[in-house]
């Protein structure tokens, strides 16, 4: 206790400085508004950082908790997504989302947009009329085709209109196809009846697929570039030789209501169908 | 000491008003302005107690602030001036120097005083003008009216002190 008093008197003025300077502090920061005002920002920034600190301090600590929280969430939304995803697909598939992304393929290619005028579906060879003709620039064998698929073949062609070749026509119709993603073809045939459903004959036997999968074009013809939509495999059948399967496909193009085509004005299909031939026709003459 | 109170007494009354009335009206170029009332602070002899000194600056510096409506300001730059004014004379004092020693031209020699004037004086003009400021934004124009200040201060500190020492 002496030593505490004998210490407090060898240095008592320095109490009575800081007593001092406080009493000044205080006096500065309370009477001079600019003064003040800087204190008062400095002061919460510098509260503010402290807090910063201690609440990150505080939240590490209960991160074990916010990441189970996490977790949970993360399923839940997870497993909304999927449900979301299989509802949209429900709703849109073959419709409105098929449509953008064949009208987006077709953009490729040049194209003549036109209206259907006249079209059947209940007959055995039905007949199409497009508003567009030869002076649009529509030639005859032009493929047709529309924002869910395939349509047709161009047959007779006059000044402003023409005349289609759909592919519901069971005499004249019969456009090369392939099994998207597999390469398998053959040809697409329709015998009347159900205006949504066609075959795909010749498709070999070793062929691989599973039924739910698109038909496309194959582009192993002058008429349409491969990847035209046709339709999709709904079921599997023996040809009447059993040499080959025979494929029912649900047409993705619906007949019955179709108005807006666009006629594939392609040069460079002919020209490489042309080319083709052409080689064609030299092996055989060589051959013989 | 009653004496030396006394005379302690009337120097603060006479800074106290010379800087109230007419130096606080200074302003050369303006940016200097004399602060003479450091002059106190200086002038402690050796030994003085602490506390005394202490608190007679302080009062010095608030009466100054109260009528320079800068409450806190000069008393706070004041208390710290007393606070190292010892210390420093302890380092001036020579050894054969009494313990009682007056802080003046006579005592101490030109050079000491001088260089413990000046320190004291620009130590002063620096803080005060920092706390007046609380911003290093504009550094230039402190050191200006730090410096500017510290000497017109210290010129007229001189000129009364070489006629005291007469």
């Amino acid at each position: 206790m002496r030593n505490l008093l004998d210490f407090l008197i060898k240095y008592h003025h320095w109490f009575v400085f800081i007593l001092l300077e406080v009493a000044s502090g205080v006096l500065l920061f309370q009477y001079n508004s600019y003064h003040n005002s800087v204190w008062l920002s400095s002061a919460n920034a510098a509260v503010g950082t402290i807090n910063q600190w201690e609440s990150g301090v505080f939240s590490y600590f209960s991160l074990s908790k916010v990441n189970e929280q996490l977790a949970e969430r993360n399923m839940y939304l997870e497993r909304q997504v999927s449900q979301l995803r299989r509802l949209y697909g429900d709703l849109t598939k073959d419709t409105t989302e098929l449509q953008r992304k064949e009208l987006a393929f077709l953009s490729q290619y040049q194209l003549i947009p036109a209206k259907v005028v006249d079209n059947t579906v209940h007959k055995t060879d039905n007949l199409m009329t497009i508003d567009k003709g030869r002076a649009d620039g529509v030639e005859a064998d032009m493929g047709v085709a529309c924002g869910n698929g395939i349509v047709g073949v161009v047959y007779l062609v006059s000044d402003h209109y023409s005349v289609v070749i759909p592919a519901l026509n069971a005499s004249s119709s019969r456009i090369s196809c392939a099994i998207r993603g597999r390469g398998y073809f053959g040809y697409l045939h329709w015998y009347g009846g159900d205006p949504s459903v066609a075959y795909v004959e010749d498709v070999p036997r070793h062929a691989k697929f599973k039924l739910g999968e698109y038909v496309e074009t194959s582009g192993f013809s002058s008429i349409f570039p491969s990847g035209v939509l046709v339709g999709k495999i709904e079921q599997v059948y023996n040809s009447s030789d059993g040499l080959s399967y025979k494929l029912k496909v649900r047409l993705s193009t619906d007949f019955s209501c179709v108005r807006d085509v666009c006629v594939i004005s392609d040069k460079s299909i002919a020209e490489r169908a042309a080319l083709m031939q052409a080689a064609r026709d030299s092996i055989n003459v060589k051959q013989k | 000491m009653a004496l030396e109170l006394l005379n302690r007494l009337a120097m603060f009354l006479a800074l106290f008003v010379a800087q109230v009335l007419i130096l606080n009206h200074v302003h050369l170029f303006d940016v200097a302005t004399p602060l003479l009332y450091v002059y106190f602070a200086i002038t402690f002899r050796r030994n003085f107690p602490k506390w005394m000194m202490l608190v007679g600056c302080f009062l010095l510096g608030i009466l100054v602030d109260i009528f320079s409506s800068t409450p806190g300001l000069a008393a706070g730059c004041m208390a710290l001036v007393a606070f190292a004014q010892p210390y420093l004379v302890e380092r001036l004092a020579s050894r054969d120097s009494a313990v009682d020693m007056e802080v003046s031209l006579k005592s101490i020699g030109i050079g000491k005083f001088i260089f413990l004037s000046g320190v004291i004086t620009f130590f002063y003009c620096l803080l005060f003008f920092a706390i007046e400021a609380f911003s290093f934004f504009d550094w230039l124009v402190w050191l200006e009216r730090a410096f500017t200040s510290a000497v017109l201060t210290w010129i007229l500190l001189m000129a009364i002190e070489s006629v005291r020492s007469k």
